[in-house]
């Protein structure tokens, strides 16, 4: 076709499209959608290629995250030169998420990925899938999208058509990849993550709770420590909020913070707001029920860096619902103040056998504060609290001493920095735990503790690293656990290496007159010049 | 500044011929190799010095470099993979352009780029795919032949179909050969699009050896007239936790005689991208990436190893095997003297511009 036809062909077709919006005709969507922003995009924008006989193609076709949306809308741009404005693209990855998201059972097991949790391994089921997908993205990304077999083998041909080198790099040489890819994948993938699911049928019909409302949160950021507080949430229009933060990580330091949020798909919370002097984003889930919330939030910049997130809402019908318990370790034999944070609290407490409430601190219906003393003979080991006689999933437990310690993650990654790609630091944490029953360190049934006070230093991780002099060329640790690299290089001392290292993260911990160490691995490695929302 | 423009040329040239003169009764040598974004060097190794980079036309970044024989043209993969050019080496010009793609389909050369020993023909493998309004299809590959006398825009006189993920391609010494290197070495009758023989790489079948992996995208073999590629290989009868698992070695197919030698010299502990035969002592290989290596390829002997002030991707030798040339990656040439791995010098690219995945290549003129 010459480019003046298709031209032709396209101004055309668009009309076509218009036409068929006008009549209510577009796709399967009712008329009244077409008043939607984001349909209108699509009826404008993404109809002149995606149209065909008065039905879009390829875009009903799939369904995928929020971030899933917004990486295509941002191709379509880098590929087709798509224009959009900001407005725009929100809207159309709105419209798209809402209506052809993924239910909550859906995305729940790649929420790390979601999330972008840092040091998270990916878990592909088999190894065709890791090394047919997950050795260039992550293998929740494929995991996190819903196609049938025809749409999937499509994607396939998009992925060698724009990727060509798929089939030369390592993992796609040595195969027929390609012919893999077509003629195998597509039924694979179709039969795990199909269009249609009941899961998906249910959720897209059923009515869901606004976010807005007042809900008690806590969550633990690596590095600072664990924080409770409140986020008062106010509605500014369908799905979209105004939200308040206060966390109290510790005495004296308070953190406050505003900013807003949107809601796709009825769960999926996205959000930012200033939390002090930081700029943060923020990722949660709603709960299927509306009555909880959980997640992560990180820096805007940096977002290795952030905290864990759960929330509980406080409403009139909440009855006694548990976001947090601190400490979450009580040795035989002292007193503790514990605190315990949620909504419909009463002042009714039981924290296990050898736990005893010997004096109440505060009493409200969003926080409990006690003092207890631990019975000198109390058995080491996890009670579960109960609170108003309902048990809850939140435990203390119980030690006399910590059995062991494991640095946390055990295997990081840090990356070096340098001109337009900041460094990525690595957080780690010293994890208390009891051996359990079999007496064990590092068996399955250790008991978790919880995170202790740490001293941190670095090793060579081996013989290798100590001649290269990782240690020297790597970065440094700072006192509360986080690494941070050197910048890329070149560096000529270094030769090949650049400032690349392979380090041992020691954590040193007292308990009494004790002293216990732990080892991680920490990998400082080359830059990501990709960074996508979904890996 | 080193870089000339071409209304200069009527100098370079004379700075050509003073070169020549300088150097002993064999045609003088000449490195090409290219730099982002789009330009060609043309370098002196004897003087460690550039003597003329051309700027191409097209979008960068170039690659791959074939030259014919008589060294006058430069046939350089550009433009996104997606376009050969051709350029006087002696005026700088362009002479010939083949652009594979159309609006409606994208083309991509990976590589394997090659050039008829008479300079006639220019051999492409095609990676091709529609671009549907709403999809795309991808195609089979193939090689197109062009005719080098069709200019500035060459389309295929004709093409024949080969297999997927051919990286590196060579005429041989027979008339209308062309080897091609993918999963195995397919040798093709470019006049009929015959696939005449395959030299089993992945499809070796050898005892307690599994399937190689081999990235090989540096075409060097003009000096020995062996297209040469390290490899990585498990060998399968030992446990996997034995340093034996994993093995390096070098594949080198004699474009002469027609015939592949493989062959393991180390436990591979270092990558290795690149290798070069040495055109004097046959049996002797070297390799490079963070380290110079050499081996011998008939008794799979480590002869020597010496870790480099950077990384190199592309290697190359002079032809009184004296010399070795590394480039590739960064900005820089570097020059090791071949017996005692000493450096002797090196060519620092205009404007610190990387080399990148470019090739390079000895031209005699």
């Amino acid at each position: 076709m010459k480019p003046e036809t298709i031209k032709h062909t396209r101004r055309h077709l668009r009309i076509a499209g218009a036409v068929a919006l006008v009549l209510g005709m577009a796709g399967t969507t009712p008329a009244v959608a077409a008043q939607d922003p984001g349909r209108e995009v699509i009826d404008k924008k993404c109809a002149s290629c995606h149209l065909e006989d008065g039905k879009l193609t390829r875009i009903p076709e799939v369904r995928k995250t929020p971030e899933g949306w917004d990486m295509t809308v941002v191709r379509m741009g880098i590929w087709h030169k798509v224009e959009l404005t900001p407005d725009e693209r929100r809207a159309v990855v709105k419209y798209l998420a809402d209506r052809q998201g993924l239910a909550p059972s859906e995305a729940a097991a790649f929420r790390f990925l979601t999330e972008r949790r840092p040091n998270m391994q990916d878990a592909p089921p088999d190894e065709e899938m890791a090394q047919m997908c997950g050795r260039c993205h992550s293998y929740g990304r494929v995991a996190l999208q819903r196609r049938d077999e025809d749409e999937w083998r499509k994607l396939m041909h998009t992925h060698l058509g724009q990727f060509p080198s798929a089939e030369y790099s390592a993992l796609g040489r040595d195969r027929n990849w390609w012919e893999i890819a077509r003629d195998k994948m597509p039924g694979r993938l179709a039969e795990m993550y199909p269009k249609n699911t009941d899961a998906w049928r249910d959720w897209s019909r059923a009515k869901h709770r606004p976010a807005a409302g007042r809900w008690i949160v806590a969550g633990e950021r690596p590095g600072w420590g664990a924080y409770t507080g409140t986020m008062t949430v106010t509605a500014k229009g369908s799905d979209r909020y105004e939200v308040g933060y206060e966390l109290h990580f510790g005495p004296g330091n308070t953190v406050r913070g505003k900013g807003e949020s949107l809601v796709y798909t009825g769960y999926e919370w996205r959000g930012t707001a200033q939390l002090g002097n930081e700029q943060t984003q923020s990722i949660f889930a709603l709960s299927e029920d509306g009555a909880r919330m959980s997640g992560r939030w990180f820096l805007r910049k940096a977002d290795e860096i952030g905290a864990t997130f759960e929330a509980v809402r406080a409403d009139k019908a909440a009855k006694n619902a548990l976001v947090s318990v601190s400490p979450q370790m009580l040795r035989a034999g002292e007193t503790a103040t514990v605190t315990v944070a949620g909504a419909g609290l009463d002042a009714k407490l039981d924290l296990g056998s050898g736990v005893e409430v010997v004096e109440w601190l505060g009493k409200s219906a969003e926080q409990l504060k006690v003092r207890v003393k631990v019975a000198a003979d109390a058995a080491p080991g996890v009670r579960k609290v109960a609170v108003g006689g309902r048990a809850s999933d939140k435990s203390v437990a119980v030690y006399r001493q910590i059995d062991s310690l494991r640095v946390e993650p055990a295997f990081g990654i840090a990356r070096v920095g340098g001109g337009t790609n900041p460094p990525v630091t690595a957080q780690f944490d010293a994890v208390a735990f009891l051996d359990g029953a079999d007496g064990k360190p590092g068996t399955d049934d250790d008991v978790r503790l919880g995170s202790v006070p740490a001293k941190w230093s670095t090793e060579p991780f081996d013989e290798r690293a100590k001649h290269d002099e990782d240690l020297k060329f790597a970065g440094h640790m700072e006192p509360h656990g986080q690494f941070l690299p050197s910048f890329a290089g070149p560096n000529p001392n270094r030769r090949g290496l650049n400032n690349v290292g392979n380090l041992s993260v020691v954590a040193t911990v007292a308990d009494g007159e004790r002293s216990l160490n732990a080892k991680g691995q920490l990998v400082v490695t080359v830059q990501r010049w990709n960074p996508t929302p979904l890996r | 500044m080193r870089m000339l423009s071409i209304k200069k040329a009527p100098m370079v040239i004379v700075a050509l011929c003073c070169a020549a003169v300088s150097l002993p009764a064999l045609a003088a040598e000449y490195l090409l190799t290219v730099t982002r974004p789009n330009n060609l060097h043309i370098v002196d190794p004897a003087k460690r010095a550039i003597v003329r980079t051309i700027n191409l036309p097209g979008d960068g970044i170039p690659g791959a470099i074939a030259v014919p024989k008589d060294a006058k043209t430069a046939y350089v993969l550009t433009n996104r993979m997606e376009s050969v050019v051709g350029v006087d080496l002696d005026s700088g010009k362009p002479v010939f352009r083949a652009d594979f793609s159309t609006p409606q389909r994208r083309v991509k050369g990976f590589f394997a780029v090659a050039v008829s020993e008479d300079g006639k023909e220019l051999y492409v493998h095609q990676a091709p795919v529609q671009l549907g309004r709403s999809e795309y299809k991808v195609e089979d590959t193939y090689i197109a032949v062009f005719d080098t006398a069709d200019g500035m825009t060459a389309k295929p006189r004709r093409t024949f179909p080969a297999p997927r993920r051919i990286s590196l391609m060579a005429a041989t010494g027979k008339p209308d050969h062309l080897i091609a290197l993918g999963w195995d070495m397919y040798l093709f009758n470019t006049k009929t699009g015959k696939l005449e023989q395959t030299f089993p790489v992945r499809h070796w079948n050898r005892p307690g050896i599994g399937e190689p992996d081999v990235l090989a995208m540096w075409g060097t073999f003009e000096q020995a007239r062996a297209l040469s590629t390290p490899y990585f290989v498990a060998k399968t009868d030992v446990p996997p936790d034995s340093p034996e698992a994993f093995k390096a070695g070098i594949a080198v197919f004699d474009l002469d005689s027609e015939t592949l030698k493989v062959k393991e010299f180390e436990n591979a502990t270092t990558a290795m991208f690149s290798s070069v035969v040495s055109p004097v002592a046959r049996n002797e290989a070297f390799l490079v990436m963070n380290q110079l290596t050499k081996v011998d390829t008939d008794t799979g002997k480590l002869l020597k190893r010496k870790d480099l002030e950077q990384t190199f991707y592309a290697i190359n030798i002079s032809g009184d095997g004296k010399e070795i040339y590394v480039g590739g990656a960064l900005d820089k040439i570097a020059i090791y003297d071949a017996d005692s791995f000493e450096k002797k010098g090196e060519i620092q690219m205009p404007g610190g511009a990387d080399q990148s995945i470019g090739w390079m290549r000895v031209v005699k003129r």
